[in-house]
C-alpha cells in the first residue's frame, strides 16, 4: 500500500537535521543567532561559522546522501544484485584514483576538471568491474561482483598510495580530499552536482516502470517490452556518474549507497516509483546522521563521516549476507 | 613420518628438492641484493668485511644497523603470513582464503592500535614494554578471526560468502583503526600510517629477534600439522574416516594462523595479498602436499617481502613507499585470476 506519509515524514526529517547540523557543533549556537547569520550574514565569528562552515557541509551531506542512495538503488537494480554499492565496487577508489592521477600529472586543476575526472575514473571502474563479474560468474553472482570490486579497490588504492607518497606536493591536499566526508569542502561543485542528481533523479523516476520489470528476469522484462540490456546500461552509467560527482564533491563516501535503498525496502516500497525518491530521501537522512554524529563522537575533534557510515553499513552487509537468497527481490 | 611419505625415493621427490633448492637461490639472490643494493650500493666484498667486523665504521653501520634488521624483519614477516594463508586456505578449504581478505590482518592492526592508544602517555612514550605489542595484536586478530568463524559456522556459509563476512569485518575494523589514528596522538599517528601500510623500514633488531623467538615456535607447529591438512583435503566425512577430528583441526589451524598474522602484523603491518599468494604460488610449483607447500609458501612469501622492499627503496627512494602497496599491487590481479579460475571452475 502506498504510503505517502513516509516520504512526508522523511522530508520532516531532513528538515529537522538540517537545523540540527546548523546548530550543533564544538559550540551550540542558539536559533536566534542561526537565523541571524542565514538572513543578514555578518562577519563575527558565529555568523562565519554558520554561513561557512555548518550551512556548506549541512547542504553537501544531503545532496551527495541522495546521490548516493540513488546511486545504490540503481546498481542493485540493474545489476539484481543487493550488495551492489558504489564503494564496494570499487567504483569510489576508481573516481579516487582518477583524479590523484589527475592532479600529479598535469598539476593543480579546476574543480570542474576534477569532478570530469572523477566521473570517468567512476565509469572505467564500473566497466572494468562488471567485465570482471560477468567473466567470472554473472553480475547477480553476489560475491563474485563483491571480490572483484573489493579486490579492484585493494588494486586502485595502492596505486593511490604510492602516486601520493611519490608526489608530496599534492599529498596534503588530496589526501583530505580522500578521506571523504561533507565538512570544508568546496560548495561551488555543488552547483554541477546537484542539478546533475536531480536530472537523473528525474530520469530514473521517470524510468520506474522499466526498472520495476527488470527485476524480473531478463525474457520477462524483455516479453514486457523493455529494451533490457540498454536499460541496463543507461542505469549503470547514471550510477557511475552519480558516484563519479558525489566523489568530487565529498570525496569517496562508503556504504550510503548499500543502507539506503534497503533501507527504503524495508519500509515497504516496492514499485521504484516509490523506491526511487525513498532511496534518495534515506540517503541524505543517513549522511546528515552521520556527519552530525561525527562532530560528537571523539569531540572536541571531529571523527571522519566513514566510520559511522561504516558502523551503520557493516551490519546492514553482514546482515544482507547471512540471509540464504541475496537477491534483491527481498 | 618415514621417508616413503615425504616422498624422498622418488624421482618427484628429487624434483621438489630441486624446486625448493631453486626458491632458496632466488631468495638468496634478493637477500644479497637487499644488503648491498640501496642508497649507497656497497660492492660485496665490503658488506662481507662489515659482517665480519672488518670494514669502515658507515659500512658497519648500514649493514649490521639498517640493512639486516630490514632484510630479515621482510623474510620473517612474509613466511609468517605466507604460512597463516596456507593455514587459512586449508582450514577453509578455499583458495581465496588469506590473513587479509578474512579481516583478520585488519583485526590485529586494530588490536595494536588500542595497545598504543591505551598505554602512550601525553609524550607520547610507551608506558609498558613494546614486547607486549603483539599480544595485544593476536587478541585483536583472535577477536575477528573468531567473528568469522562464528558468522560462517552458524550460517553454513559457503567459501565465497566466509570471503564476504571476512571483508565486512575488515571493514569494521579499519573503521575502528582510523578513529584511533585520528583520535590518538599525534606521532604516532603519522608512524602507524606507514605501519599499517605495510613497511619494515624502521625495523630495528629488538624487534627482529621478538619476531624470530615467536615465529621459532609458531612454524614447528604449523609444519607439525602438515599432515592433518593433507587429510583435510578430503571431503569432511572422509577426512573423519580417516580418524581426523575435522572441527578440532580447522580449529586450530585458524588458531595458528592467528597468531602467525598477529606476529607479522604487529611488527611490519599488513603487507598486502602476501599470505593469498604465496602459498597458491607455491601449489602450482609444488603440489598439495601440505609439508611440501608450507616450506615452498614460506619461501616465496619471504621473497616477495624482501623483492616488494627492494623496489621500494630502488625505485622511489628516498621516499618511503611502503613495501605493502608494491606487494598488493602484484596480489591483487593475482587474486583476480584466481576468482576468474575459480569461477569457470564452478559454472
Amino acid at each position: 500500500m502506498p504510503r505517502p506519509g513516509l516520504s512526508l515524514g522523511l522530508v520532516f526529517l531532513i528538515v529537522l537535521l538540517a537545523a540540527a547540523s546548523l546548530h550543533l557543533g564544538v559550540r551550540f549556537t542558539p536559533t536566534g543567532e542561526v537565523w541571524r547569520a542565514l538572513t543578514e550574514g555578518g562577519d563575527d565569528q558565529t555568523a562565519l561559522i554558520v554561513a561557512t562552515l555548518r550551512l556548506p557541509r549541512t547542504l553537501i551531506a544531503i545532496v551527495v546522501g541522495g546521490a548516493l542512495g540513488l546511486s545504490g538503488l540503481l546498481l542493485q537494480t540493474s545489476t539484481r544484485n543487493a550488495l551492489a554499492e558504489p564503494g564496494l565496487l570499487g567504483i569510489n577508489a576508481g573516481a579516487g584514483f582518477a583524479v590523484v592521477l589527475l592532479v600529479v600529472v598535469l598539476g593543480e586543476q579546476s574543480l570542474s576538471m576534477m569532478a570530469v575526472a572523477a566521473c570517468i575514473g567512476a565509469l572505467a571502474c564500473a566497466a572494468l568491474v562488471f567485465s570482471l563479474a560477468i567473466s567470472v560468474g554473472g553480475m547477480s553472482s553476489p560475491s563474485h561482483l563483491l571480490l572483484a570490486g573489493v579486490t579492484i579497490a585493494a588494486l586502485l588504492t595502492s596505486g593511490i598510495q604510492i602516486v601520493i607518497v611519490a608526489d608530496e606536493r599534492t599529498m596534503e591536499e588530496l589526501l583530505f580530499w580522500l578521506s571523504g566526508g561533507f565538512a570544508d569542502r568546496d560548495m561551488r561543485l555543488l552547483a554541477i552536482a546537484a542539478p546533475a542528481s536531480i536530472l537523473i533523479a528525474l530520469a530514473s523516476w521517470r524510468l520506474a516502470p522499466m526498472l520495476d520489470a527488470l527485476l524480473t528476469d531478463d525474457s520477462t522484462a524483455q516479453a514486457l517490452g523493455v529494451p533490457v540490456l540498454r536499460v541496463r546500461f543507461f542505469m549503470l552509467v547514471l550510477a557511475a556518474i552519480l558516484a563519479g560527482v558525489s566523489i568530487a564533491v565529498a570525496g569517496p563516501v562508503a556504504f550510503i549507497g548499500l543502507a539506503a535503498p534497503h533501507l527504503a525496502r524495508f519500509s515497504g516500497a516496492q514499485s521504484h516509483v516509490r523506491l526511487v525518491p525513498l532511496s534518495i530521501l534515506f540517503g541524505s537522512v543517513l549522511a546528515l546522521g552521520a556527519d552530525i554524529a561525527a562532530r560528537f563522537v571523539i569531540y572536541p575533534s571531529e571523527a571522519p563521516v566513514g566510520i559511522l557510515l561504516a558502523i551503520i553499513g557493516v551490519p546492514t552487509l553482514l546482515y544482507l549476507l547471512q540471509r540464504k537468497r541475496v537477491g534483491v527481490d527481498a | 613420518m618415514t621417508a616413503a611419505s615425504i616422498g624422498f625415493e622418488t624421482t618427484a621427490g628429487y624434483q621438489r628438492l630441486g624446486k625448493i633448492a631453486l626458491l632458496v637461490l632466488v631468495l638468496a639472490v634478493f637477500s644479497v641484493a637487499g644488503i648491498v643494493l640501496g642508497s649507497s650500493d656497497l660492492p660485496v666484498q665490503r658488506v662481507l668485511l662489515a659482517i665480519f667486523g672488518q670494514g669502515e665504521r658507515t659500512d658497519t653501520i648500514i649493514v649490521w644497523s639498517l640493512r639486516m634488521p630490514r632484510l630479515l624483519m621482510a623474510m620473517l614477516a612474509g613466511a609468517a603470513l605466507a604460512l597463516a594463508g596456507l593455514a587459512l586456505q586449508r582450514a577453509t578449504r578455499n583458495a581465496l582464503a588469506a590473513p587479509s581478505v578474512l579481516g583478520i590482518a585488519d583485526g590485529a592492526a586494530l588490536g595494536v592500535m588500542i595497545f598504543l592508544f591505551a598505554f602512550s602517555n601525553e609524550s607520547n612514550a610507551l608506558t609498558v614494554s613494546i614486547l607486549w605489542q603483539p599480544l595485544a595484536a593476536a587478541c585483536g586478530a583472535m577477536v575477528f578471526a573468531l567473528a568469522v568463524m562464528i558468522l560462517a559456522v552458524k550460517t553454513g556459509a559457503t567459501p565465497l560468502r566466509i570471503i564476504l563476512y571476512g571483508v565486512a569485518l575488515g571493514a569494521l575494523a579499519k573503521a575502528g583503526v582510523t578513529l584511533l589514528m585520528i583520535d590518538g596522538p599525534v606521532h604516532r599517528a603519522s608512524q602507524a600510517a606507514m605501519w599499517l601500510a605495510g613497511s619494515v623500514f624502521q625495523a630495528r633488531w629488538s624487534d627482529v629477534s621478538t619476531l624470530a623467538i615467536v615465529l621459532a615456535i609458531l612454524v614447528p607447529l604449523t609444519l607439525l600439522m602438515a599432515r592433518r591438512m593433507d587429510q583435510l583435503q578430503l571431503d569432511e566425512q572422509s577426512a573423519a574416516a580417516t580418524g581426523l577430528p575435522v572441527r578440532t583441526t580447522q580449529f586450530m589451524l585458524f588458531g595458528l594462523a592467528t597468531c602467525l598474522t598477529a606476529a607479522a602484523v604487529s611488527f611490519a603491518g599488513a603487507l598486502g595479498f602476501v599470505g593469498l599468494v604465496a602459498p597458491h604460488a607455491a601449489r602450482l610449483m609444488i603440489g598439495g602436499r601440505a609439508l611440501w607447500q608450507a616450506v615452498a609458501a614460506a619461501l616465496l612469501g619471504a621473497t616477495m617481502v624482501v623483492g616488494a622492499d627492494l623496489v621500494v627503496r630502488l625505485a622511489f627512494s628516498p621516499l618511503e613507499v611502503p613495501a605493502g602497496a608494491v606487494t598488493a599491487i602484484v596480489g591483487a590481479p593475482y587474486f583476480l585470476f584466481i576468482l576468474l579460475r575459480a569461477g569457470r571452475v564452478n559454472a
